[in-house]
Formats: C-alpha cells, structure tokens, sequence
C-alpha cells in the first residue's frame, strides 16, 4: 500500500511535494553551507595566522645555559625547520653629531644578528633606506638622532666603552613587539611598548661587543641569547586544535632542554588570537545562520500547511475505507519521507555546489569527523522539518480532527472572534521586553561574547547572548502576527485599502481575507521574517564591511600613502607633484614627529584640519569630547589645540583647556624644545596612527613651533579607484626616497582572519539564501494558497466573475500580503539589525558610529520578492484560465 | 470551440429560433482527452429550452448529464456542433445573471459567510453592496433560512447549502436555471423540499428549470424528461 500510495503521490501531487522538499532542500544546503564556511574558515584563519608570524618561537637562553646546546636541541626538535642564534644586548644610549648638533638618545638595545637571519625571517626587518646589511637603525632611532645611511653613531656601553659605528641603513620592524618581548613572562608583565631606541649589527661585531659583556657576573639581563627557530607548518586546520599541538610541541622542548630553554611561542600566540576568531566565526554561523534556517524551516512547514486541507481529506477517506490509525500515519511518513529524501538529497547538492563556489571546497567540515558531522547534522534537520511539517499535522489530525470539528462547529462566532491563545497572555510583548533585556544586558560596556584568555586552552562563546536576538525574532513574529490579525479584522479599513485593486469587490475580498486571517497572518508574518533575516544580515555585512573598510583605510591612512623615510625632509609643496600623477583626485600632506609628554615619546601627526577629511574618511568614532568635524574645527579655530589619547588624559588628569607642553625637536638645533599646546578632545583612532597613544595636533603650528614643515606621509585620494595602479605610477615618479602602500594591498594585510577572508564567502551564502527565502516565502506562500483556492475562483467564475474581476481578488490579497510582509521586513529588519551590530560588537574593528544599509541589496530583494508574488500571482491566475466547469470536476 | 464560432453557428441553423428559445444546442459533443483516450461525454445532442420549461435530466452516472448541463449554462465549451443562447441575448458568462447554477457538490465558497456567498454573484454583476445584500438576505427569508445568514459553510448542514444555493440563484433572478443532481447528497425528504424549493422558485421568476438527477421520483415532478444515455441525448414527450 504504502508504494501505491508514493506512486499515486508523486502522480498527483508532485509539486506540492516538490515545494516541499524544496522548502527543506533551503534548510539543508543553508546548513550544510555553513559548516562549508566554517571548514574553509577555520582552515584559512590557521594558514593566516601561521603566515603573517615572521618568527616562529623565541627560545630565550637561560642565565648561565650554553647557547650552542640549546641551540642544537632547538635544531634537534621534531617540526623545527630553521634555528639561528640572535644576540640582545643592552647599551646605556646612543649619540650622533650631525652638522653642528649632537643628538643623545636613553637606553638602547643592540642586536646580533647572523648574516643569513634577513632571508629566514623576512617579515622581521625592512628596509627604509640604505642596504640591507651592516649596522641598521630602526626608524625611530634614526629619527630620534636624526641620522641617515652614511653617518656615524656612538653606543655607549656598559662600563663606560664606547662603539662607533657608521649606519648602513635604516630598517622598520615590523613585529617589534614580539621581537622585544619578555619571554617567559606572563602575558600581563610583558613590555608596554618596544624599545624606542634599537640597533642591529651583523653577528661578529655584536659578539666582539658583547661577548665578554656576557661572561661577567654583572650581565646576565644586559646580554642574552635567543635561538629564533622556524617551524614546519604542518597543523591541523582548526585553529584550537592547531594551538594545543603547538603549544604542546613548545613545551616538550622546554622539558627536553631540562630548563636552560624557555620558549617564547609566537605561532602559538598566533593561533591563540585565531582561535577567538574561529569562535567567532561559530557566533557568526549561530546570529546569521541558524535563523535562515529556521526560517526554511518554517516556510517547508507553511508549504505542507498549504497541503493540509487536501491530506486531510485523503487521509479521511483512506480511514473510511478501513485503514487503520497506523496504516495512515505510516502513510503520512512515507510523504514525509519522501520529503525528506529529496530534500536532503537537493540541499547537499546545493550545499556542494554553494561551497565550491563561495569557498573553493566541498567540505563541510574541518575535518573528516566533522565533515560527516556536518552532513548528518544538516540532513537531520531536513529530516525533522519534514516531520514536524508533514508528520506531526497528520498525527494530530488522526486524534483530533473529529472532535475538532465537532468543536468548531459548536463553537458561538465570539469564540472564532477570539486571536490566538498566546495573544490573549500577551506572549509576543513579554519575549519583545525579555529580548530587550537580554541585548542591554549582552551588550553593555565590557561585555565579552567570546572570551579567549591569553595561553589559555580552554575558548568559552557566551551563548547567553543569543537569548536577546532569539527573544526578539520570536517576539516580533509574533507582534507581526497580532497586528496582521488586528488590521484584517477591521474589515472596513481592508477594504478601503483594496478598493483600488479590487474595486465592487473590495467587501468580497475583505471579507475572504478576515475569514482566512490566520493563514494570510502566517504567510504575512513569513515574508516579513524572511526580508528581516535578509535586511538585517545585509546591515551587518555591509556594516562589517565599511568598518573593515574604515580599519584598512586607518592602517594605510588613504587610498594610496607615500611614506618619506626617515631623514628625508619633503615639504608639503611636493603634494603638487603627486597630484599630477594620473588617477589622484587630491593629496593631503600629513606630518609625522615624536613628542615627548613627560617622560613618554609618542607619535605626533599634524593635520590641515580644514582638508584632512577630503582624501581620508574620520568616523566619529575614531573620536571623544565631540565629533571629527567639531574636532577638526577646534584644531582650525585654536590652532594650539591638541587631541590626545584617553590613555594620557587618564595619566596625566588633563581636562579640557590644559596646557600639554610636548616636547619636539626642533628644526634648526635638532634639540629638544617644548611647545605648549591646550588639550581640546580624545582621539582613540587616527589614519596611520598606531594602537597605542599619539596626538593629533595643527600642522601649521607644530611647523611654526619647531621651525620645519616636514611632511612624515602624503595621503593620496583616489576616489577608490585604480588604487594598485596609482601607487605603482607614484613609487615610479618617487624612486626608492619614499614608501608606497595601497589600501588595497593594506586591506588584505589588516584586521582579523575573519575580516579579510572569510566573512566575503559567508556574505555571499547568506545573502543569496535570504533572497531565496524572500522570494519564496512571499511567491509560493501565496501560490500555494491561491491554488488550494482553485474551487472558490471557479466557483467565482461559474457565477459570473470576469477575468478582471478574479485579478482584483488575487491581487488584493498579493497587495495585501506584498505591503504587510514589507512593512515587517523593514521594520523587524531595522530592529534586528540594530541588535545584532551591538551583540557582535566584537567582531567590529572599530565599532561603527551608525549601521551602513546595502540600499542597492536591499531595493533588489524588495523588487524580487514583489516580482516573485507577482510571479506566484499571475501563475494563479493562469490556472483560472481552464473552464470552470472542469476545475469543479477535478477539485 | 469559442464563443463566437458558436454564435456564427447558431445564424447558419437551418431552423429558425423561436422568441421563447433561451438556448439552442445542434448537434452539440464535448469530448475528453484521459490519458491519451478520446472521452465522448456529450454525443450531437440537440435540445433547447424555452422559457418556463421544466425539465428532469436523467440517466445513469457518467451519462453526461452533468457535462450537457455545463454546456448549457456556458461553463464549458462545446468540440462540435453549434450552441447558442438567443433568449439570452449571448454566452450567460458575458452576462452575469441570466443563469443561474446549482452543483452537484458544495458550491459555497468557504471563506464567505452565507449572506456574502448569496450576494457574490449579484457583485459580480456589478450591483452596489447594500443592494446586493439586501437582495440576498430577500432570498435568505423567502427561502426561510435567513437565521442562517452569518453561518460559514462549513457550519452548516448538506441541505441547507443546497438551498442556500438555491437562495443564491433566486437572488439573481435568472431566466434559466440549471440544477446538477441537487439532491444527489441528501436524504429523501430534504432533497424532496430542495425540488420544490427550486419549482417555486422558478414559478416565482418565470425561469425555465433543467435539473438532472437520477432520482424517478424528482424527474415526475417536472414536465418534460430528457434521458442521456453514454453521451446520447433522447427527449421525451412533454406530460
């Protein structure tokens, strides 16, 4: 029986069980996708995070250990690629006489390092200017003595010995801090900043220097050896995974070098960050993903609803002629079953073929086990959909429809009159106050939704903040329902608003409406669910886009920076010169200085406060004490006015007005001199500004003051176009006098794993299954509920009604449904938006002053989702075409 | 065939058309394509209605009673033959009104009340709102099942939607009336009330009044019978 009864199935009912299975199909690919994502994701966060460490582990020689052995233990372990020796030494300052003026610096460190040490570490030096090798200065040293490639410096030594050397070249480093770092101590004791001062020399001189320094009693914290030590990258592609393997390998060499080693684990901090990150990546699939598919859920269970009326029908019949309770329920899971199948089946493919395009792979899953987790997960709940949608009606028909329907009948109209149970107890505004609630309570100030202490092995994701987001969906489906059902009520005010779709028959159709208020509300409350779900995971992408956007372009400074080297003095008059190259729209020079503010040196970047905003893009954010533009206008107006970091106003108590005497080389003594300037505002971010502290102050005031308009960087605009090619044209026309950087090249180098590589994939999935769950629910839902209502149009027809008169019913309630789902799309959709930005916080870097709406997206999902009803309503109508004589033979 | 193939048919008739001819049929067929088979449903049949006739159409299930039924009030279209309504001034769907249709199954669309469904018709005909209920809630009380009036359809019993669509037909006062098998779902004396219900209501209009059953005792009560018999239409003398 239960074959005749597929075959009749498949037969007569093939697409309702297409759409369906088509509904569960979304539910399946949208899952399965995600955990493609999560694969691809967590394997590439490892890969990145492994690639951008320029030193893998610093293996700190301890006190009175020989540094060979622990060098050939280093050597010796399983994994290590490469291991050189490096020298930290420690000289009391610097000195350099240029001209008639002689600089002094403080405490120095001096580096040994082995020739070959540039080319297996490449990502630790680069270099400015000069050669690659011989006696290097950081940057900010050579800035500091004022010196470039050609002069001479003095180290004075411990003991009062004194070295000369003559620099060859001035180098960044790029991982200072790491470089510097306290190894062995714990994450809070380390160094708050690099050593401002650092020289670099070719091994031999360093040991000649130091050397004996190191067998002295006195030395053992001036001199030091690190063995730097290359690992082969072999690791599993879960960033926790590949962390606790790491960690565990760097461990084992601590132990097998019986404490003469301690291991600074940079890879391993590395993967450390990555597995926040991957963590993230699950709260991203949990906020972004989980209510798609809830959603699919829900229209497959909407499809089946349509369906129901007929099944249970057939189902009726099939008892009266003997077929037990069981036989029919068997029945019920073969549609169900079938349902399943085919949805599963579809929604893998899709899955595949989504993850092949989007990611690059077919995998669901990290790894082996995880991959067939990830299939089996996602096909349960295709399993389950079609259960609950197919099932569970058809079991609850079997025990309750005849005293159902007795009831019904029995029923005074008041009781029909009645709204929903959950209505009447105000369900909808108590889970709206508890979702408010649990968002201001989950994203208040600190609040931390994935917490990955430092070293830690143990990850934990705050789940609890999902409980505001989930209130929030299920109470404004809810309201959406209440107020759809309060509106088709009133039936005087529908009918009004149908008039001009259905002109004599607006009552008629008012009337139809209000009667089937609860399925009209439901497919209302689906669409507007569907274009929340689409609206609100557009504002975030858009959103996390603009502000990765805004973090490269604070990084790089502008579409395109010339950065001068050190020791190069360039006015602002050569911003003519690049002007003229083609695709630059405007330059704005940009100083760059050191400023001592008691005994702390700190970046100074002078602005023209009236054009800055023109080639670069200053969020209130980056901002306290008012916003950019008020900022820049005080800068403007009182042009010793001065913005600095909230960690300064916070150490030195300063309050609005103070005087902040810096102090600033000045151009013609190259001494230090100080210049009074009146703190007017925090500034927390800056266009090339670092993380940590700086100030932001009048360009034509600290050129007055100290007597040079030397220009540290030009921020070039090129309105976002041709960004690679401009740069190119520009480090042509400069030679190798200065440095160029695109944001281009930038934005692929900045922010967090999930940033760059990701969150791209996942924007494409999602927002592609969200225009697929619009269109759908708003073009089958209504499809589906015009053709169960095939009789009534042929009955309408069989009484007279012209085709024109059948399109005003069909169109007054698309109208209907296309203005309410709207409406709640974009009101949900705002809501929830909003919400999600301030849970996810977090992965915001830095958090956006206001959301970006992806208007383009968003009108094209609207203009769909209306062609899609319009669609579903011409294809109802189509079927209005056939004689009516025989639509009520066949129905 | 269209509708106006049936009209340039119905100017070709050899016969001239009589003023009390509400509809003429000539030769008319209706066959069906079933799985790739030929269904004859109607076979030439050749008949007209006047104007106050009381026709019973009998003949055994599948005969083609209601298919003739169908034709005749323009609900479907003929494969051969010609068909045409002179009383009626042309095809009754582009006259809203003039027929009026009882169905064998349940006709009442679900969604609408008792009055709404008796009005329906009467809006679609182009009456204003008030009019068109308060000629429905008329027929309602001259059938006397106005207290069910607010009623869904699902909330009322077979034989009061037969005579609430009985009430439908007499609220558009239609010059023909075609009732399929009304009684077919209904025990003896409720179909026995449906008939007389659909008499007086044709009395009432003047209407002529096909109905087709296979109930002996519902076809003595009209004037004339016309038996189908596997497509083939035979008209009995008038009693």
């Amino acid at each position: 029986m239960n074959r005749i009864w597929l075959h009749g199935l498949l037969r007569r009912r093939a697409g309702r069980l297409g759409m369906a299975a088509a509904g569960v199909a979304v539910a399946v690919a949208l899952l399965a996708s995600l955990g493609a994502f999560l694969a691809s994701s967590q394997a590439s966060m490892t890969a990145r995070a492994v690639r951008d460490v320029p030193v893998d582990w610093q293996v700190q020689v301890q006190p009175g250990a020989d540094p060979a052995a622990v060098l050939a233990t280093v050597r010796a372990t399983p994994g290590t690629m490469a291991a050189l020796p490096v020298g930290f030494g420690r000289a009391d300052g610097l000195t350099a006489t240029t001209g008639a003026t002689t600089q002094t610096t403080g405490a120095a460190v001096v580096l040994g390092l082995p020739d070959s040490y540039r080319a297996t570490f490449p990502g630790e030096l680069r270099t400015l200017a000069g050669t690659d090798h011989g006696v290097l200065l950081a940057q900010q040293t050579a800035a500091n003595l004022g010196v470039s490639p050609g002069d001479t410096i003095t180290a004075n030594l411990l003991g009062g010995a004194a070295a000369t050397f003559r620099v060859d070249g001035v180098v960044e480093l790029p991982a200072a801090n790491s470089l510097f770092q306290a190894v062995g101590a714990p994450p809070g004791s380390q160094p708050a900043a690099p050593p401002d001062n650092v020289v670099l020399l070719p091994e031999a001189r360093w040991q000649a220097l130091f050397a004996p320094l190191a067998s002295t009693a006195a030395a053992p914290d001036l001199v030091r050896t690190q063995i730097h030590t290359v690992r082969g990258h072999v690791l599993p592609p879960d960033p926790a995974s590949a962390f606790t393997q790491e960690t565990g390998a760097a461990r084992n060499l601590e132990a097998q070098s019986s404490g003469s080693a301690v291991v600074g684990d940079n890879l391993g901090a590395a993967l450390d960050a990555a597995r926040s990150d991957a963590a993230y990546a699950q709260v991203l699939f949990v906020f972004l993903g989980l209510p798609g598919a809830v959603l699919a859920g829900l229209l497959t269970a909407m499809v089946a609803a349509a369906g129901a009326d007929r099944r249970r029908q057939e189902q009726a019949l099939a008892r009266s002629r003997g077929v037990s309770n069981a036989q029919a329920m068997r029945l019920a899971a073969v549609e169900a079953g079938s349902v399943a199948l085919a949805g599963a089946l579809i929604g893998l493919g899709v899955a595949a073929v989504v993850g092949w395009l989007a990611f690059g792979s077919v995998n669901f899953g990290a790894t082996t086990v995880s991959a067939v987790a990830w299939t089996a997960g996602a096909a349960l709940v295709g399993v389950l959909i079609a259960a609950a949608s197919i099932l569970a009606p058809a079991n609850k028909d079997l025990r309750w429809a005849t005293v159902a329907a007795v009831r019904r009948s029995a029923e005074p109209a008041s009781a029909r009159e009645r709204g929903p149970w959950w209505s009447r107890y105000g369900v909808d505004v108590l889970l709206l106050a508890g979702g408010g609630l649990a968002v201001w309570a989950s994203s208040g100030n600190g609040y931390q939704l994935v917490l990955a202490p430092e070293g830690v092995p143990t990850i934990s994701v705050s789940y609890w903040a999902f409980a505001g987001p989930a209130l929030l969906w299920a109470g404004a489906g809810l309201l959406v329902w209440r107020l759809a059902d309060l509106a088709l009520r009133r039936r005087q005010l529908v009918r009004r608003a149908l008039r001009p779709v259905a002109g004599g028959l607006a009552p008629t159709a008012a009337a139809m409406m209000a009667r089937r208020r609860r399925p009209v509300a439901r497919a209302i409350v689906l669409l507007g669910l569907a274009l929340a779900f689409a609206a609100s995971t557009a504002t975030f992408n858009a959103t996390y886009q603009a502000q990765a956007e805004a973090d490269a372009q604070l990084t790089n400074g502008a579409d395109v920076t010339v950065s001068e080297s050190p020791g190069v003095r360039v006015g602002p008059d050569a911003a003519a010169a690049l002007a003229g190259v083609a695709g630059v729209r405007a330059v704005e020079p940009l100083q760059h200085r050191f400023a001592y503010v008691g005994a702390d040196l700190q970046d100074l970047y002078g602005v023209a406060p009236a054009t800055i905003t023109g080639v670069t893009a200053l969020q209130d954010t980056y901002f306290q004490g008012g916003s950019a533009r008020a900022l820049m206008n005080t800068l403007a107006a009182s042009p010793d006015s001065i913005l600095v970091s909230a960690e300064t106003v916070k150490d030195y108590q300063l309050h609005p007005g103070d005087v902040v005497n810096l102090r600033l080389q000045d151009s013609a003594t190259k001494q230090l001199t100080t210049v009074p300037f009146h703190y007017a505002g925090i500034v927390n971010e800056f266009p090339t500004a670092p993380k940590d502290s700086f100030f932001v102050a009048n360009a034509s005031y600290v050129a007055a003051q100290t007597g040079s308009n030397a220009v540290g960087a030009f921020l070039i605009d090129t309105g976002g176009q041709n960004v690679t090619s401009v740069a190119q044209a520009v480090q042509a026309r400069l030679g190798a006098s200065a440095t160029v950087t695109d944001i281009a090249h930038t934005r692929s180098r900045v922010g967090s794993s999930l940033t760059a590589v990701d969150l791209a994939g996942l924007t494409r999935v999602e927002l592609a299954f969200a225009l697929v769950l619009a269109a759908a629910a708003g073009g089958l839902v209504l499809f589906l509920g015009l053709t169960e209502r095939r009789r009534t149009f042929a009955i309408a027809t069989a009484l007279g009604a012209t085709r024109r008169q059948l399109r005003g019913l069909v169109a007054a309630e698309a109208v209907l449904l296309t203005a309410g789902g709207l409406a709640a799309g974009v009101a949900v959709g705002w809501l929830l938006s909003q919400v999600l930005v301030a849970v996810l916080t977090g992965v915001f870097d830095p958090p956006p002053a206001a959301l970006t709406i992806p208007w383009p997206y968003l009108a094209g999902t609207a203009l769909i989702t209306v062609a899609a009803l319009g669609a579903a309503a011409a294809g109802a109508l189509g079927q209005g075409h056939r004689p009516p004589a025989r639509e009520l033979r066949q129905l | 065939m269209s509708a106006e193939k049936v009209d340039a048919g119905v100017a070709g008739l050899a016969a001239p058309v009589r003023a009390g001819a509400l509809v003429v049929c000539d030769a008319v067929s209706r066959t069906f394509r079933r799985g790739g088979v030929e269904v004859a449903a109607v076979r030439a049949a050749s008949c007209r209605v006047e104007s106050g006739m009381r026709v019973a159409l009998t003949g055994p299930s599948g005969s083609g009673k209601s298919t003739l039924l169908h034709l005749l009030a323009g609900l479907d279209t003929p494969t051969g033959g010609h068909l045409s309504w002179p009383g009626l001034g042309g095809l009754p769907r582009e006259r809203p009104g003039t027929v009026g249709m009882v169905f064998q199954g349940p006709s009442l669309i679900p969604a609408l009340d008792v009055v709404e469904n008796v009005a329906l018709p009467l809006l679609l005909a182009g009456l204003g709102e008030t009019e068109a209920v308060e000629r429905a809630c008329a027929a309602l009380d001259r059938l006397r099942i106005g207290e069910l009036g607010v009623r869904l359809p699902h909330e009322i019993s077979g034989g009061q939607a037969q005579r609430v669509a009985v009430a439908r037909v007499l609220a558009s006062r239609p010059r023909m009336i075609l009732a399929d098998e009304p009684t077919g779902q209904l025990d003896h004396d409720t179909g026995d009330r449906v008939v007389s219900v659909l008499l007086e209501t044709a009395d009432e209009l003047g209407a002529a009044l096909v109905v087709s059953t296979h109930d002996a005792q519902v076809a003595r009560r009209l004037s004339r019978c016309w038996r189908m018999d596997d497509g083939r239409l035979g008209i009995e003398a008038a009693s």
